[in-house]
């Protein structure tokens, strides 16, 4: 026992001596990825471990991080939240308590992002959703951005859009009930549509549920319902069964889709049957200029594939986080100042040149920025077709 | 009536998937008496697998080392991939269920379920997160009958089901295998003392489920051209659904079974708004069952776990 | 086979020995070295970490970084067993004189008393080891949330005997329902406005909140409950599954409750007294529930309904308080979850959901309330631990489960009887 007590002490003495030894040297700043690596929707993950990957190899190229004079090392946390509500709360608290990242980027969907926002605010850490579009994973925090549009933007975008390419009247949209990106947007598209063409003018307003693949008897109500344009936000691989159903079913006229169609798979999964058909957008990767070809092409060497708008976007919003900590001055390494000064600093970004476009966040923390209409061209590139800002 | 029999024929694709993926289900349930909740994730492997078979087949035939027409490629990668799935399947009963044959059927549902994610992260490891494509093997050709659309790939996908769901039938009917499993679906403690194996057959009869799921995959593969690592898992619960529903070992009850489940949907969607579908199909079958309180073939036999 | 003998004794000596050293330790000992060690975490935690290479306090016994970083693995171990394991067995061995006369001490008194006791330093010990991070709490407070809904599962899947997928449904209910009862009469927000009653009375009507879900999720039992009395096993197995997906898509319609975009900004009343108040509770009752009567009638009606018929139990009426019982507490829950995260959405309740707490219920051992907070304590905390391994952990934990099930296929810890008395009894005197 004696040893035991000894021992203890002898931790104690030696522990108060050197514990202030590790002070100095410049602290590693740390960047939080909370992504659903497994669960439902794997390849989200994917899309941002791999641009958070690519980001911070630029970063380690340059030698660390240069805020104001003083090059920083920078490390990546990249936790996977299973793509469940709880653990995107676990890991976000995991990476602010333990780790003591600086931001986080993520989670991407608002099942996740709308709680583990929460404790983002409550611990007084920024975080970025680069893909939330629940105007709930913003509202009221001043500490949780956001980096792609709210819906309430795009669907009178493509409401529009349609209305001066085609000229119709009858509109039909199909989307999933049980997911709230595709049914927020479906909603706002029907509210713009009905604004512009008079109630019951969407004439066929059809869902189903997550993981189904037969939406045939669905598309047999829209195509009997006699409308004149299919309208569906949803996500690529539901797009290529979709697009493909309503053919076989005998329909012909145009569909038009969301940013979320905006993933190489589409075409590669939807081949032919896809081509021809217009979707907005964040940023078109056929004849793409500039930083956001060099992205698209630096990706698709690396990983195999054209990045879809989950990388393009956790990109991005790596990017102003880096802009953010960098137009701090510096950092004082006290981790709770740090954290409210890059707060500040993210919700001062002006006009932003991402490569999804420009941004500038309202007060809410949500960015403005333009959309983009693509045409998929008939060797089924993505092509810019015209460009709607707000 | 046009819309109807359109939605007819939607519902006869559909529910064939059903019916497939129910029928290997309820080979395990109905003979040995387990819920195979791996089934869902044998049915993605046999499509993957199938995927793997038809695209290196596809290879093969593009530089030349063998020609043949797609349709026969088809046919290779059904069958091949009925053989190795089949194989996967008596893996997996080896694994999770041989050591499990006398203790609580629960036990075995869970290890199928354990199984089951093992095989989707497997999967999601080896091949990462991308969904592939299912090469396109058949030229899709859309006939206009008075207003009804019906493709050939429609057509192709309710024949072969329903010609493996005959041959099943025979086999379960004709054969002495088949007779064997028959018998264990009867009394699972007297057949082993008339000589007969029960690893044998309980073996066999996860081959032929998962063969049976493979063609599913494969089909599956061929009408909704998209594979993901977790596809299989809504299958599966449905597939425990159907087969239940269906009677225990019934071959016919859980083609029915299949059929009606997948009728359900579609007409439900149909009729009523679909943002409701799964609200009302789900309640239909709620009210089946609480008046037919043992499915539609089942014998009213007291079902209890064994504790 | 002489030299196997002699490896074995080996073991069995160290076994022996070991035994004999921690046998006279009653729980009360345990408890006072684990509050021993929680203090010295609080007071030489952080220097001990330090000194011992690592980064800070190793928040879960060392795992979460010692899987990420190999290097730091003998230094978790070391920390591990210096704060935790040592102390633990040391104290707990030094007091035993101490501890064990006032556990004799306290069971003179009414049983109450000696529970309470032994619960309060059990809060304590939690409480003040969760202090250190709020990652702690957080896990606690999940890893309680899920031993109360393991439990109210075991009852119909372990004691009746039922194979029943329909607990998330039932959580479901129970999480909706807590979280409009305590919006609209204590919250200010979005979808209801203006609360209807002070949000001053908010915390203290919580409960209040918390057994409306339960109410509603036993309301929703009834659906399951009634087609039960005649037709049992599978095809209840079934109907179960049909409720969940029932639950599942008529929330997703509601409108008024967010739909698919699910219902946010609950109140922050979920603390971890409050949940840890509520999980005793659960267990407690629970506990009392299957060890009366009418735990007895339900295990009756799984071995033998017929039997059970013609020993005068009431089948229906055991059926029906079983299925509404459990219900109830997985509201509770639910309601519990959903002010934790302050925020619900349906597709939280889905079939991933079902796979976890069955795996939970089946792991920890069916009948047996020790082996459903065994199951669910153990599961939800490896669940962290092993965070580091990503996406390698869904093929660790599935294959510890195959494992499990084939060594032990009735779980854990199955068919055992959580005696309270039995577990706070003085073990017997040290001889020294």
């Amino acid at each position: 026992m004696r040893k035991g007590l000894f021992l203890v002490v002898v931790t104690l003495v030696v522990g108060f001596i050197f514990s202030p030894c590790t002070w100095g040297a410049p602290k590693t700043i740390k960047i939080g990825i909370n992504a659903p690596i497994t669960g439902d929707i794997p390849k989200v993950g994917e899309g941002t471990k791999y641009a958070a990957q690519m980001w911070l190899e630029d970063i380690k190229a340059a030698g660390g991080l240069d805020v104001g004079g003083t090059k920083y090392p920078v490390e990546i946390v990249i936790e996977d939240n299973e793509a469940k509500a709880e653990s995107a709360v676990t890991t976000n608290l995991k990476m602010i308590t333990e780790d003591e990242v600086l931001v986080i980027v993520g989670p991407q969907s608002s099942k996740q992002a709308v709680p583990a926002g929460d404790v983002a605010e409550n611990y007084g850490t920024p975080m970025i959703s680069p893909w939330s579009t629940n105007p709930d994973t913003t509202k009221d925090r001043p500490f949780v951005f956001r980096g792609c549009f709210l819906d309430p933007f795009q669907g009178p975008v493509l409401a529009n859009f349609i209305k001066e390419e085609f000229g119709f009247t009858k509109a039909a949209v199909l989307y999933d009930v049980a997911s709230d990106y595709p049914k927020g947007l479906a909603e706002y598209f029907k509210e713009a549509w009905e604004k512009i063409n008079g109630k019951g003018s969407v004439v066929a307003f059809e869902s189903f549920t997550t993981k189904d693949a037969d939406f045939s008897s669905q598309l047999s109500k829209i195509i009997r319902s006699g409308a004149e344009v299919l309208f569906t936000p949803q996500y690529y691989n539901e797009v290529a069964l979709i697009v493909q159903q309503a053919h076989e079913l005998g329909w012909s006229n145009p569909i038009v889709g969301s940013d979320s169609w905006g993933s190489a798979e589409t075409v590669e999964l939807c081949g032919k049957n896809c081509y021809g058909l217009f979707f907005s957008t964040h940023y078109a990767a056929a004849g793409a200029k500039g930083k956001t070809q060099e992205f698209i092409e630096r990706y698709e060497k690396k990983y195999g594939y054209v990045p879809d708008d989950v990388a393009a976007l956790t990109w991005d919003s790596l990017g102003i986080v880096q802009a953010a900590i960098q137009s701090t001055g510096s950092l004082t390494g006290n981790i709770e100042k740090d954290r409210q000064s890059v707060r500040d600093a993210m919700a001062g970004v002006k006009e932003y040149e991402g490569i999804t476009g420009k941004m500038t966040f309202t007060e809410e923390g949500d960015p403005i920025k333009c959309a983009v209409i693509v045409r998929i061209s008939e060797k089924g590139e993505f092509e810019f077709y015209k460009s709607v800002c707000p | 009536m046009i819309f109807f029999l359109q939605n007819l024929v939607n519902a006869l694709q559909w529910g064939s998937f059903y019916a497939l993926i129910a029928l290997g289900y309820s080979m395990v349930y109905g003979i040995l008496m387990l819920f195979n909740f791996a089934h869902g994730d044998i049915f993605m492997v046999g499509a993957y697998i199938g995927f793997g078979v038809a695209t290196g087949l596809l290879a093969l035939v593009s530089t030349g080392m063998i020609t043949a027409p797609n349709w026969m490629i088809l046919v290779l990668t059904i069958l091949f991939s009925m053989i190795l799935t089949s194989f996967v399947g008596m893996i997996v009963e080896r694994v999770g269920y041989r050591p499990l044959r006398d203790a609580p059927r629960a036990s075995a549902a869970i290890t199928g379920l354990m199984i089951g994610i093992i095989l989707e992260t497997g999967n999601l490891i080896l091949l990462g997160a991308r969904r592939v494509s299912f090469p396109a093997l058949i030229q899709t050709e859309t006939y206009n009958l008075g207003g009804v659309y019906i493709t050939n790939k429609k057509i192709m996908i309710v024949v072969v089901s329903l010609a493996l769901m005959l041959a099943l039938h025979q086999f379960v009917q004709r054969t002495k295998w088949g007779m064997a499993m028959r018998a264990m679906a009867y009394d699972y403690t007297v057949v082993p003392l008339m000589g007969v194996s029960i690893n044998t057959i309980a073996r066999l009869t996860f081959a032929i489920g998962s063969a049976l799921a493979a063609a599913a995959g494969i089909l599956f593969g061929v009408a909704y051209p998209v594979l993901d690592p977790y596809m299989g898992i809504v299958f599966g619960w449905k597939a425990f659904v159907a087969a239940i529903l269906g009677g225990r070992g019934s071959v016919l009850g859980a083609t029915l079974a299949g059929f009606l489940l997948g009728f359900i949907e579609i007409f439900v969607a149909m009729i009523f708004p679909s943002t409701l579908r799964d609200l009302i199909a789900y309640s239909i079958i709620l009210l089946i069952l609480v008046f037919r309180p043992h499915g539609f073939f089942g014998e009213p036999y007291s079902a209890r776990l064994r504790l | 086979m002489a030299e196997n003998n002699g490896g074995g004794s080996v073991w069995v000596r160290t076994g022996q020995i070991l035994t004999a050293f921690f046998s006279p330790i009653p729980l009360l000992g345990w408890l006072s070295g684990a509050v021993f060690a929680i203090f010295l975490e609080h007071i030489i935690g952080n220097s001990l970490a330090v000194l011992l290479g690592l980064p800070k306090i190793p928040v879960l016994f060392g795992f979460v970084i010692a899987l990420k970083e190999p290097t730091l693995i003998p230094g978790a171990i070391a920390y591990v067993s210096l704060i935790f394991v040592i102390p633990i067995c040391i104290i707990g061995r030094l007091s035993s004189p101490v501890t064990n006369l006032v556990a004799e001490k306290l069971l003179k008194l009414p049983l109450f008393f000696s529970v309470v006791f032994h619960v309060g330093i059990l809060y304590g010990v939690l409480h003040f080891w969760s202090d250190i991070s709020p990652y702690r709490v957080l896990t606690l407070k999940l890893t309680l949330i899920a031993v109360m809904m393991t439990l109210s599962l075991n009852v119909i899947n372990g004691y009746m005997g039922e194979f029943s997928c329909s607990h998330p449904g039932f959580m479901a209910l129970g999480a909706y329902a807590a979280s409009v009862f305590s919006l609209v009469f204590f919250t200010k927000d979005r979808i209801f406005g203006e609360p209807l009653l002070s949000p001053v009375l908010g915390p203290f009507m919580f409960p209040l909140a918390l057994i409306f879900g339960g109410m509603v999720a036993a309301l929703g039992a009834m659906v399951i409950a009634i087609p039960s009395f005649r037709t049992r096993g599978d095809y209840l197995a079934i109907i179960s599954l049909a409720f969940m997906f029932i639950v599942k898509s008529m929330i997703e319609n509601l409108e008024v409750v967010g739909g698919p975009r699910g219902l946010s900004s609950q109140p922050n009343w979920a603390n971890l007294p409050t949940v840890f108040i509520w999980t005793v509770l659960c267990i407690w009752i629970i506990n009392n529930f299957v060890r009366s009567t009418l735990g007895k009638a339900l295990n009756a009606v799984r071995d033998d309904e017929m039997a059970a018929d013609a020993m005068t139990v009431n089948t229906r009426r055991t059926k029906m308080v079983a299925f509404l019982f459990a219900a109830f507490w997985a509201g509770v829950s639910g309601g519990l979850f959903a002010h934790v995260l302050r925020y619900v959405n349906p597709s939280t309740f889905g079939l991933q959901k079902l796979a976890e707490v069955l795996a939970m219920v089946y792991f920890g051992g069916l009948n047996s309330v020790y082996g459903s907070i065994v199951g669910a304590v153990s599961l939800s905390i490896l669940g962290e631990m092993l965070r580091p391994l990503e996406i390698y952990k869904w093929i660790f934990i599935p294959l510890l489960l195959i494992l499990v099930m084939i060594y032990r296929p009735t779980g854990l810890i199955a068919f055992k009887e959580f005696d309270v008395r039995s577990i706070v009894h003085p073990r017997k005197r040290d001889k020294e």
